[in-house]
């Protein structure tokens, strides 16, 4: 078995991110039921929410920028070229909009929003469009990591 | 009987209009360096990497203009409601243009 640090980086950043789109859907959920008891939970998974998405993105960044190149180059030469003219080009932007929502979260979780019905629409709001950007960018990882697959099996059947 | 919405707080509002306006930044930012090559080029100059400036600049704007808002009226002059909405769409502006850009350019 051989594991890179280039490996261990992508699955980290991945992992980091779906823990990060889960938090975001426990402050949703803990959002619809709010109530006294469960207000300081809402506030630390929005912290959790924020500290995943940081570190998926200083993972993931450095991974793009550091080992990205080579399967990039296979990318668009092989089947699927859009896996990166597409998929990996809005996934790299899209990012800072889910960073930026995460930095904001807790801030708006920082009041209580048991007694504040605008507070309580706000954190569900914010929850809801992290958990869905983040499942965007799950699904458009995959695209990418399917379109070097491909990229690298056609290279393969071409080399034989 | 005050039938007004309970506010969201002067921090909480400055910090929502000033994460709604980074999102749109940023998607302007994306689409501006990939049409002009040059911005491209001086935005990779200060950090080895375009991508990585963008997000610091990103942050930065995020911090620094919620931290301006907080100290002025206007977060309280909106309300709840329409800076959700706000925040909202253009969440949903930015993600829905970013892909259709990859996806034309």
């Amino acid at each position: 078995m051989n594991v890179t640090s280039s490996d261990v980086i992508l699955l980290a950043h991945a992992t980091f991110g779906v823990l990060g789109t889960l938090s975001a859907l426990w402050v949703f959920v803990e959002a619809l039921n709010v109530r006294d008891e469960n207000a300081g939970r809402i506030q630390k998974a929005a912290l959790l929410v924020a500290v995943c998405m940081v570190v998926a993105g200083i993972l993931g960044g450095y991974w793009y920028i550091h080992f990205y190149s080579g399967d990039k180059a296979a990318i668009l030469k092989g089947p699927w070229p859009f896996a990166h003219n597409v998929f990996m080009e809005t996934k790299e932007h899209l990012f800072f909009l889910t960073l930026i929502l995460s930095f904001y979260l807790p801030i708006a979780a920082w009041r209580k929003s048991y007694s504040n019905s605008s507070t309580r629409k706000m954190v569900l709001c914010v929850s809801m469009l992290i958990v869905l950007s983040g499942l965007a960018m799950e699904g458009f990882g995959a695209i990418v990591n399917h379109g070097a697959q491909v990229a690298f099996k056609a290279s393969a059947r071409g080399t034989r | 009987m005050n039938g007004d919405p309970p506010k969201l707080g002067r921090t909480s509002a400055a910090f929502a209009l000033s994460a709604a306006i980074t999102i749109l930044f940023n998607t302007v930012v994306a689409c501006a360096k990939d049409a002009y090559g040059p911005l491209k080029a001086l935005m990779a100059s200060p950090s080895g990497s375009d991508w990585t400036t963008q997000g610091l600049a990103d942050v930065i704007l995020f911090f620094l203009l919620g931290a301006a808002l907080s100290k002025t009226s206007l977060p309280e002059k909106c309300t709840p409601k329409s800076l959700t909405y706000f925040l909202a769409v253009a969440v949903m502006v930015a993600g829905v243009g970013l892909f259709v850009w990859y996806v034309l350019y």
